[in-house]
């Protein structure tokens, strides 16, 4: 049944219209335009700003068109002196509080308000502007909001609720101060918000504003129309518009069979996601590390290094980790090939934090993939299909191989791993987002998919840095296992993706395999004690020019005492033969007293070389001592993070196969990297033993000055 | 619901923790932007532990009036010198105390004049861990003209009407009263239910307005005690006329002692048959119960109220539709304010001619005034409609305290802006006090003697509204601030001619584009005080002179850097 008419009249002329049309509908069937801020027709109207407002004939008040159903018998003005004056009071009412331009108008020339501003002619509004500018909160990478240029239309309300049901954004607290707010009044990019943009496409003002980062154009590649971008199932429910804005960050790329796509240790700033075909993931740097000792002093092996093969020297407690990549999967150790296909994502580690691509890989047919630039990757990160998405593919294809890869969860049997999976949930932090916080109640046990997370502790004295963990490993088992408290607090360093299992699960868990428990409860308290070890050096000797030189950072130093020293080098010529002829030691360093701190790894406590690692390659033995895993793909990136200069790339040279697609195998020098390993497999140092003159010392830096310094110079800065 | 369950988990933890929230936002399935913009709202509600001591005290005009700058200044003093650390002292909206200011709260318990002496013990009480108790209600003995049954039998109306089946009569008898809507606006309350009665609906309600949050009206506050057995009977009586089984009593959070009275009463009546399945044995259906409001002068305005109820931000709708037809959970709602219900047994009872003839002057019906700021007796009194002001000043009163002069009067709190005393004769009635540029509102007459700054008045009115916005619509919001901003550089020798001439065309548009009838009346205090006192305006516009010596003290004049508790100043 059609709805009855109504009949009535706007600005003298005559129109009929079904029941139920708004004034403003009407008159726009009119052409009678009448401004507004609030209103858009694809939402529903609700007459906030009342720049609308129309007089009714009769009425004491006028109404705004936009929410006021058109009556039968109505006589509408739209442009009454009344109107015109109370309009453009409510323009300059806005304005006085309004950055000008805002960053819309400033870039477009299109905010809305200041348009109506230009339109009205006024330039300076008859009010004192607000008493302070409001917050911008530009916590997320893609969407900046400036609260000074908010008008609260409520556009972005009704955008991610009625639009896009997100239900993200709300008004928050009341009156002058009222303000839009994320979930609980938190930053954006704290906020559940999934980035789909349709809030900032919403926006009348400057207030919600587009911050693709400046390279978003991907030059090579084949474009993608807008059309069928939309039509590409994890662009669902994104914005098509904000989408449209950041086009040029995703292109096409067809691959043929055998095609290289990335190669390992390069950089990059791409993520890939495959649309139809296979590739294969794998390393192609030899597995194994360089050679300690034992190679023949040629010519050749004086340039480039030895390797050294798996059993003819192992590396200690080897554990049986596979090989973590920047990809949905985990290389196995004995055979570290892995295939991926249609709907993966590989390369995020690259494209969101820059870090060297972890894997070489390569097309096994035809097929096409996305490449995307991070504003793109973090608009899919944040939409919940895509989201759902790799938290399926993450469940099913690494997390029983992160949870075993540890000899704790070893003996967890197949149908506790199916129930966890069932349970997981994908948290994502941003760059410095704190995950769990020391001292808080312990909810949750959390495994890493991609990024490295700080797990440090506050002490009276300051913070001290127990831990960095990567892709692969978990956390929040101490806190579970101990009394229900955090023991330390656990940061991202950049774009982290947990998963986390909720404490029923993980009790539930612990209870079924008692064996389980008792093995992280024996590794809960290693850490626990190693923790406590570690604090008690710290408070014994906090002294100045310690920590102006880093030293404090050092859990073990090789000394020269340069009043014995007679700079024979035997110390350097020692630590080559020991190390296949390389040395990993150079007489050199920072002067501490009569002391020379040789360029030596420092066993530092805040082990920055370990950030960033692409394949998990670096860590450290309880002993304290770097290891370099063997998979190490010889990146640099942790020699370049070595603040010390500690970390040395070894040239070594390889047969190996030409991974271009040539079935030929040629000669190719690679690096991989090194690190002083103490010399583990001897009683002490081969630089100390080599020492002929007493001068070469390997000490702990606290206990040593403790000892030496105050009683050598008093001069130093005492204790504080 | 959700208030109820944030007002659970606040009573428990002392405050809404964001843990708190989240997990009632699964429980609920209820996104958490809206939680946190509930919490946030409501001035009862806090997002953070609050301190050991939380003292809040009135800032409103009846407490200003009354000496509430040196009490908070005095709290303060107690604050640094005996509980550093661990007590807050802030300003607070009107806390309906305006007959014995000034007001304070400790501990969201609230005191008035009475316990000024009091305060150390309190503070050393509260500190203690004592849970402080309020003033309870007071028993009113004498008796009353809107009282048919004079101490008698009760609901007699109701029995009659249920007994003759006869509702046409009865509403015919109600027009006939011409009895008004007594919140303020005033409209025509047998039109309002015959609306409601004619709007075809399966579920229609209703519901009284008991939230009086201006300052100066306390009126309901007095007829909540005095009579609540008439309040329930009208609203039963409303239920039958208008075909509604369901009825709700939104009361301010403030009024605890209240709330008792009525609660007893309620459970008095569903005792006796009158509220429940079937009233009386008739078979009418009609149940009865209270709301608590969560705080907050905006939840009085109709729609707001409503909203409220259905678990939303304070945010008044844009009318029409209005409520007799779109009301609660968009059904036919009869809203009423206290005064309107309780007239209905009396009109029943006596007939329409008697009630309008309880008036004076030419005017029909009785008004229940509260009467307070500057006058010896203030209280609340039921008078004639029609009496002049100076008749419920200088005679129910006492006239004007410490024997000054009067120098002004608010005929009803802020909104109704500022007479001069020369006005002094004028009637209460609706019309002619609409006429004169003012309005009857609610009947909270506020006394201003001589040696009032009027500017300071002015700024105490806009401020309050300021403080009460929702914040929905642009008008009223950013208007609101920017009215107080003028009157702040008036009050800091900062303000010209320029800054004058844009007041009147602020007053109009809020008048004429804001929503609701805070934002139509938030420039009211300033206006009138420009219209009827323009030359105190030209002494500090020109001269830069207060003559009562209040503006142009270094700092603000009237603590106005203090932090202000409607609301979370986050500013976003």
């Amino acid at each position: 049944m059609a709805d009855p008419a109504v009949h009535l009249t706007i600005d003298g002329r005559a129109t009929t219209v079904p029941a139920g049309t708004t004034v403003f509908d009407a008159a726009r069937t009119l052409g009678i335009p009448i401004p507004t801020l609030c209103h858009q027709s694809n939402m529903e109207p609700v007459g906030v700003c009342r720049e609308c407002v129309v007089e009714i004939e009769g009425a004491r008040v006028l109404a705004a068109s936009c929410v006021r159903p058109a009556e039968e018998g109505m006589v509408v003005s739209t442009n009454s002196e009344r109107v015109r004056r109370t309009r453009r009071m409510l323009i300059e009412l806005l304005l006085s509080d309004h950055p000008r331009p805002c960053a819309r108008h400033r870039e477009f020339g299109d905010c809305e308000l200041e348009v109506l501003a230009e339109r009205e002619g006024i330039t300076t509004p008859r009010f004192p502007g607000s008493p302070g500018p409001r917050r911008i909160d530009d916590s997320l990478p893609a969407i900046r909001v400036d609260h000074s240029a908010c008008i609260l239309c409520d556009r972005c309300i009704r955008a991610c609720t009625d639009v896009k049901s997100n239900f993200v954004i709300g008004r928050m607290g009341k009156g002058y101060p009222t303000h839009i707010g994320f979930d609980n009044d938190l930053d954006m990019g704290a906020s559940s918000c999934v980035s789909c943009g349709e809030c900032m496409v919403s926006c009348p003002t400057g207030a919600l504003t587009n911050t693709a980062a400046p390279a978003t154009e991907l030059t090579t590649g084949m474009k993608f129309g807008l059309d069928e971008l939309l039509h590409i199932p994890i662009f669902r429910g994104v914005s098509s518009q904000f989408l449209e804005k950041n086009q040029g960050g995703v292109v096409k790329r067809n691959f043929r069979k055998g095609e290289i796509l990335c190669r390992e240790g390069e950089f990059g700033s791409t993520a890939f996601y495959i649309l139809k075909g296979e590739v294969e993931v794998f390393l192609t740097a030899p597995l194994a590390h360089v050679k300690k000792a034992g190679g023949a002093l040629g010519f050749m092996s004086k340039l480039t290094s030895l390797l050294a093969g798996g059993r003819e020297d192992p590396r200690p407690d080897a554990s049986r980790r596979p090989i973590p990549i920047d990809g949905p999967v985990d290389l196995p150790l004995d055979h570290p090939v892995a295939v991926l296909g249609e709907g993966e994502l590989f390369g995020e580690m690259t494209c969101l934090n820059f870090y060297p691509r972890s894997a070489t890989v390569r097309a096994t047919g035809d097929g096409v993939v996305l490449e995307m630039l991070r504003n793109v990757l973090q608009i899919l990160q944040k939409n919940r299909e895509f989201k759902a998405q790799l938290e399926r593919n993450y469940k099913q294809r690494a997390l029983a191989s992160h949870l075993r890869a540890s000899p704790a969860f070893a003996g967890l049997g197949d149908d506790a791993l199916d129930e966890l999976k069932e349970r997981a949930e994908l948290i994502r932090f941003e760059p410095g987002g704190v995950i769990c916080r020391q001292g808080e109640v312990a909810d949750k046990f959390y495994l890493i998919r991609i990024g490295f997370v700080k797990v440090t502790q506050t002490h009276p004295g300051g913070e001290m840095v127990l831990a960095y963990l990567s892709r692969g490993q978990f956390f929040g088992e101490i806190g579970l296992l101990a009394g229900g408290v955090r023991t330390a607090t656990c940061t991202a360093l950049d774009h982290v993706e947990v998963v986390c299992i909720g404490v029923e699960d993980f009790n539930r868990m612990l209870e079924r395999f008692p064996e389980v428990r008792r093995s992280l409860e024996q590794t809960a308290r290693e850490r626990v004690s190693a923790n406590r070890q570690h604090l008690d050096a710290v408070r014994t000797v906090p002294l100045d020019d310690f920590l102006d030189q880093g030293l404090m950072e050092a859990q073990s130093l090789l000394l020269l005492d340069l009043e014995k020293c007679t700079r024979c080098d035997d110390c350097v010529r020692a630590c080559a033969s020991a190390h296949d002829g390389v040395t990993r030691l150079v007489r050199d360093g920072l002067r501490f007293d009569k002391y020379l701190v040789a360029t030596s790894c420092r066993q530092c406590k805040d082990p920055l070389c370990m950030v960033g690692c692409p394949v998990g390659s670096i860590r450290r033995k309880e002993s304290l001592e770097i290891i370099i895993e063997d998979w190490c793909i010889g990146c640099g990136l942790c020699a370049d993070q070595c603040p010390y200069g500690n970390i040395n790339m070894h040239p070594f040279r390889v047969m190996e196969q030409d991974p271009g697609g040539v079935a030929s195998r040629k000669a190719v020098l690679r690096t991989k990297a090194t690190a002083c390993d103490l010399c583990t497999d001897h009683a002490e140092p081969s630089c100390v033993a080599a020492c002929p003159h007493d001068a070469a010392h390997r000490v702990n830096p606290r206990e040593f000055f403790a000892r030496e310094l105050v009683q050598i110079s008093p001069a130093h800065g005492g204790a504080r | 619901m959700i208030i109820e369950a944030l007002r659970e988990i606040q009573h428990r933890d002392g405050f809404l923790s964001a843990g708190e929230l989240q997990r009632l936002s699964s429980r609920f399935k209820v996104p958490l932007y809206e939680l946190q913009g509930l919490a946030g709202f409501f001035p009862h509600f806090r997002l953070e532990l609050p301190p050991a001591l939380d003292v809040r005290v009135c800032a409103d005009m009846s407490c200003r009036l009354s000496g509430a700058a040196a009490l908070h200044r005095s709290v303060e003093v107690m604050a640094e010198e005996r509980f550093s650390g661990r007590m807050v002292v802030e300003e607070v909206s009107c806390l309906g105390q305006c007959d014995r200011a000034p007001a304070f709260a400790i501990n969201d318990v609230i005191f008035n004049r009475t316990s000024t002496g009091e305060i150390p013990q309190l503070l050393a009480a509260a500190v203690g861990g004592e849970r402080l108790k309020p003033a309870p209600a007071l028993r009113h003995e004498a008796e009353l003209r809107t009282d048919p049954y004079c101490g008698e039998r009760h609901f007699d109306a109701l029995r009659a009407l249920l007994e003759s089946k006869d509702a046409t009569k009865a509403l015919a008898e109600l027009k006939a009263s011409q009895l008004r809507g007594m919140g303020g606006a005033g409209f025509p309350a047998g039109t309002k239910w015959e609306i409601v009665r004619n709007t075809r609906s399966d579920q229609k309600y209703i519901v009284c307005n008991a939230d009086e949050s201006e300052p100066g009206t306390i009126k309901d506050r007095f007829i909540l005690e005095a009579l609540p057995h008439l309040l329930i009977e009208g609203m039963i009586i409303a239920g039958y006329l208008t075909g509604a089984g369901k009825g709700i009593i939104y009361l301010r959070h403030e009024y605890e002692a209240q709330r008792a009275v009525i609660q007893a009463e309620l459970e008095r009546c569903r005792r006796d048959g009158l509220l429940g399945p079937s009233v009386l044995g008739t078979g009418f259906t009609f149940e009865l119960d209270l709301f608590i409001s969560p705080g907050g002068y905006i939840c009085g305005e109709e729609t707001a109220l409503l909203e409220v109820i259905e678990d939303r931000r304070a945010q008044p709708r844009n009318k029409p539709p209005f409520p007799v037809t779109h009301g609660l959970f968009n059904k036919p709602t009869v809203l009423n304010n206290v005064e309107t219900f309780v007239y209905v047994p009396f009109i029943l009872m006596r007939g329409a001619d008697a009630f309008r003839s309880q008036g004076v002057n030419g005017c029909s019906g009785l008004k229940f005034v509260g009467v307070s700021g500057h006058v010896n007796h203030p209280g609340v009194f039921e008078v004639p409609m029609g009496t002049p002001v100076r008749e419920v000043i200088f005679h129910c009163a006492g006239g004007v305290s410490e024997g000054r002069s009067l120098k002004a009067f608010a005929p009803s709190g802020a909104s109704s802006g500022f007479l001069p005393a020369s006005m002094v004769d004028i009637h209460l009635d609706f019309k002619i006090l609409a006429e004169a540029g003012s309005m009857l509102g609610s009947g909270a007459i506020v006394a201003i003697a001589e040696g009032t700054c009027m500017i300071d008045m002015a700024m105490n009115g806009c401020k309050f509204f300021r403080n009460e916005s929702c914040g929905k619509c642009v008008p009223c919001r950013v208007g609101s601030q920017k009215a107080v901003d003028i009157l702040a550089s008036i009050q800091q020798g900062r303000a010209t001619e320029a800054d004058l001439a844009v007041v009147d065309e602020l007053a109009e548009t809020l008048m004429l584009t804001s929503i609701c009838g805070l934002g139509q009346v938030a420039a009211n205090p300033f206006t009138s005080v420009l219209k009827h006192f323009r030359n105190e305006v030209e002494d500090h516009l020109r001269r830069k002179r207060c003559p009562s010596g209040v503006c142009f003290q270094p700092g603000p004049p009237d603590g106005s850097s203090r932090r202000f508790v409607t609301h979370r100043d986050t500013g976003g």
